[in-house]
């Protein structure tokens, strides 16, 4: 087997007009298999520049098509396969260079987010940064793709959920691919406002609310309150009081006296054994 | 808790200085005390020092400890002794580069201060044991001979110690040879080792073979004495006769314990000349050989050389940060030394292997791996504290990249704590009190001031200082510009990404001191106070902190400001409880921990049984006494009575 064949179904994959995406589908499976039949799926040190440039796109169309479908796992699966191609120096691939590197590092670093998994988004960062140091290129953020997520956490973080609401927008994503994610987010930000709304507000209009929580009208503002189980009078929102704070005060000194027993008594022993 | 941390470090610098003053007398006293084994050593030790480390010491002194020469300039020419040790340190430092060095140098330096200062006084206990004739002669020696013949003097007396480690399978007498390692490191050379091992071993030996050739020592021919005589005759005639009463009581084949600790002499000497490619060539052959043999004895050793085999590679020209570095070819050798070490139940190779790993991993910044490593293995508990402090310090920095800070935090002030104390250490010491700094800030804990003020990390953890500062203050401006200023050097500390996340703890604490100090105010204020971008991020930032708990306030949306609530009385809450509970349990560990720590010698138990018997002899003769003793007392009341 040659790489011709590979060649072949590399172009029509990467064809425009776009194949329909059941015919994208069988035509990854062929490539993938052709890769496997080459020995290409994994990079060894023996695998010419040529055919590694080769495996690298098919994986990287790959994974962009996986995220147009709004596949999670293959997209993860897709990453995890390209990313020792990612570690070889680009000087490796014959027509050098990095490929879709960054913009498939940013999708998977956004998906991460969408997730929750903070750990796994700073433990990819930090690789990132390091890599780049040793580069001494330019930082992360400068980065359209990699900045992008790399920007969102940080406001995330930091609770400026306006500014998530913007970059969610059209002109604030930087491809097409990272538009799929928008919609999750602003879900993410929806939540974390309500939640935050509950312990900070006694009671809010509900024309406020709807700016807060950037919904479309007050009918979608109603909805969502019935949801969060709020109760909406005369035109207010009233979030529920953090109920039976008297009661829970009385269970906890309960609890507490008994820890304290059981911290001095366990002094006592510990004492004990050391006299 | 940071508190207690400094007073102990404090107590310990301040003896380590003391340390300092004392070899001063020492070497200014020698000349005149000949026959005191002590003095000298230090005379001949600071001799050995001054010619190859000159240089390189004033490197290290611009580099990393100033103030160790600054504050006390007077004592310029002992604490030459000590930088012999540190700088290693500090080239290092130069070389990597990277966040990590100080504890490179933390386990081959184990007391520097110490061991420079009683260099002589161990091996003389040792050859004490062994042989007395050994003892006189190398008085003897020592007193009139160069620092080469004392040398090699030291490393023959630790054979006997290594062939005794075999014989009573203690490896206490292992861990006492590695020691002085320190002490002798400072006069290898070429020469030196080839002497010994020309003496050692027989012409035929393949071992002295590839050890020479390390030294591009070939020709050295053997039975030495006659080919050295050319050097120093007085030295010889009186180092003669030892040799060769040595040679005929050397059991005709070495031992591998030699092998390796003279293989480990060379590796050494190769690390020190900078020979960076022939000693990877070299170690890599050690380690294949190493794992041919499997001797408990060796354990102690063989991590050593492990060690080595790694610092080697990670100076090999592709560097660390860059995913193609050579340091991560050895990563299949070191897991199966690992697997290897586990199976023989080698828990030094183990808890090295370890801590190497993680090392490497972290250098190519593959978290996810050094994660995994940790969770499928365990590390030994048995392990010798340096080891432990850096596996802990490793931990830390993956738990807090990971987020895990309240778990990074408790690692890092384990690592802080069991970092030695010794000056050269004090690179560890550095790392890891500037990652448990970062780690605090980002726990929303503004770090005790105390802990910049401790003098061997003053001038380090400056930029630290600056940040903490900036954090509290929760200034966005100026936290940014501290960043900005020392972007640089936070990148090489590894604490750049961590720092960045420090942002949002800037801003909380910007909103805690408002909410503190204002009961109302406008959410446009808070705005322009803390630099944001429009009031409506301020409403957000405001109400995401309360439900945090960063704050105990609410907002009034429409008339847009912020109602701070009344302060609870903090010992009405169970918190001083909990941190007083802390602190009691800290202690209770500590204890436990030194019981455990104790050591119980084999066989101890039988002496104490005789001793048992003895007395228990003596007391029946004492009981026996007391009754014939009555008698007397008998006698002596009836002649009482009868005066």
């Amino acid at each position: 087997m040659s790489t011709t064949e590979l060649n072949t179904t590399l172009t029509r994959l990467q064809s425009s007009p776009p194949p329909s995406s059941q015919k994208i589908a069988s035509l990854l499976s062929t490539a993938k298999r052709q890769l496997l039949h080459l020995d290409a799926l994994l990079p060894a040190p023996s695998t010419s520049p040529h055919l590694l440039h080769l495996a690298r796109t098919t994986l990287e169309t790959g994974a962009l098509f996986s995220i147009r479908l709004q596949d999670p796992d293959a997209f993860t699966r897709y990453f995890q396969q390209l990313l020792p191609f990612y570690e070889l120096p680009p000087s490796s691939f014959k027509p050098a260079g990095d490929g879709q590197r960054s913009k498939v590092t940013g999708l998977y670093l956004l998906l991460l987010l969408t997730k929750g998994d903070y750990a796994g988004f700073h433990t990819v960062l930090e690789g990132l940064e390091v890599e780049m140091g040793g580069r001494a290129g330019a930082g992360l953020e400068e980065d359209r793709f990699i900045g992008y997520p790399v920007k969102l956490e940080r406001w995330l973080m930091e609770g400026s959920y306006d500014r998530v609401w913007g970059a969610t927008k059209r002109e604030g994503v930087p491809g097409e691919e990272f538009g799929v994610f928008s919609e999750v987010l602003v879900g993410t930000i929806r939540s974390e406002i309500a939640s935050c709304s509950e312990k900070a507000y006694p009671s809010l209009p509900i024309a406020n609310a709807k700016n807060l929580l950037f919904l479309e009208s007050e009918g979608g503002v109603v909805e969502f309150a019935r949801g969060r189980d709020w109760v909406v009078q005369d035109g207010r929102i009233y979030f529920p009081l953090q109920q039976g704070e008297g009661v829970r005060s009385e269970k906890e000194i309960l609890v507490a006296s008994g820890q304290v027993i059981e911290n001095a008594i366990g002094y006592a022993r510990e004492l004990e054994t050391i006299v | 808790m940071p508190g207690e941390r400094r007073n102990l470090r404090s107590t310990k610098d301040t003896s380590s200085s003391t340390n300092g003053e004392e070899p001063r007398s020492n070497s200014q006293s020698s000349s005149s005390n000949k026959d005191q084994p002590v003095p000298t050593t230090r005379a001949t030790s600071s001799k050995g020092k001054t010619l190859p480390t000159k240089k390189t010491s004033g490197k290290e002194g611009a580099e990393d400890k100033p103030h160790t020469n600054g504050t006390e300039p007077v004592e310029n020419g002992i604490n030459g002794t000590e930088d012999v040790d540190m700088v290693d340190d500090g080239s290092e430092k130069v070389k990597v580069g990277t966040n990590k060095e100080g504890e490179d140098e933390m386990t081959l330096v184990v007391p520097p201060s110490k061991s420079s200062k009683l260099s002589g006084e161990p091996n003389k206990d040792e050859e004490g044991d062994v042989a007395m004739e050994n003892t006189n002669k190398s008085d003897n020696i020592s007193s009139e001979l160069d620092p080469r013949a004392k040398a090699v003097a030291d490393v023959k007396a630790n054979f006997t110690l290594l062939e005794r480690a075999v014989a009573q399978f203690d490896a206490r007498f292992t861990l006492r040879v590695l020691r002085s390692i320190s002490s002798i490191r400072k006069h290898l050379a070429p020469d030196l080792l080839a002497q010994v091992i020309t003496e050692t071993y027989t012409s035929t030996s393949s071992v002295a073979k590839t050890l020479l050739a390390a030294l591009g020592k070939e020709d050295a021919s053997f039975e030495g004495p006659d080919a050295l005589s050319e050097m120093d005759i007085d030295t010889q005639t009186k180092d003669k006769p030892q040799t060769t009463s040595k040679s005929t009581t050397l059991p005709k084949d070495v031992l591998p314990e030699v092998d390796t600790y003279l293989s480990i002499l060379v590796q050494i000497h190769l690390y020190d000349t900078k020979a960076t490619e022939f000693g990877a060539k070299f170690s890599s052959n050690l380690v294949e050989r190493l794992r041919s043999l499997n001797r408990r004895t060796l354990d102690a050793l063989s991590s050593r050389v492990y060690y080595y085999y790694s610092l080697f590679f990670e100076q090999l020209a592709p560097l660390p940060p860059s995913p193609m570095a050579s340091a991560v070819s050895i990563r299949p050798h070191l897991l199966a030394a690992l697997r290897t070490s586990v199976l023989r139940k080698d828990q030094d190779t183990r808890a090295t292997v370890t801590t190497l790993l993680l090392r490497n991993y972290l250098s190519t910044s593959h978290i996810t791996q050094a994660d995994l490593l940790i969770s499928h293995s365990e590390f030994p508990a048995a392990a010798s504290n340096n080891q432990i402090a850096r596996y802990l310090y490793y931990l830390g920095r993956i738990r807090a990249i990971q987020l895990s800070y309240t778990e990074a935090h408790e690692h890092l002030v384990g690592a802080t704590r069991k970092s030695p104390a010794t000056p050269s250490a004090g690179g560890f010491y550095q790392a890891a009190s500037k990652l448990l700094v970062v780690v605090e800030l980002l726990m929303g804990d503004i770090p005790d001031r105390a802990i910049f003020r401790q003098p061997s990390l003053e001038h380090a953890m400056e930029p630290y200082l600056s940040l903490v500062q900036a954090v509290r203050v929760g200034k966005i401006e100026g936290f940014l510009n501290v960043v900005q200023t020392h972007n640089a050097l936070f990148r090489r500390d590894g604490t750049y990404t961590l720092i960045l996340r420090l942002r949002q703890n800037v801003i909380k604490t910007g909103i805690r001191m408002m909410s503190l100090s204002y009961a109302k105010i406008s959410l446009r204020d808070i705005c322009l106070k803390l630099d944001l971008e429009s009031e409506q991020s301020a409403e957000y930032i405001v109400a995401k902190a309360i439900r945090d708990g960063v704050i105990e306030a609410s907002i009034d949306h429409e008339h847009g400001f912020m109602k701070s609530k009344e302060l609870g009385d903090v010992y009405a809450t169970r918190e001083p409880g909990e941190a007083f509970h802390d602190r009691i349990r800290a202690c209770l560990g500590l204890h436990d921990e030194s019981v455990k720590a104790m050591r119980y010698p084999m066989n101890q138990h039988r002496l104490e049984l005789k001793n048992a018997q003895e007395a228990r002899e003596r007391e029946r003769e004492l009981a026996k006494d007391i009754v014939e003793g009555e008698m007397d007392d008998d006698d002596a009341s009836g002649d009482f009575e009868g005066m």
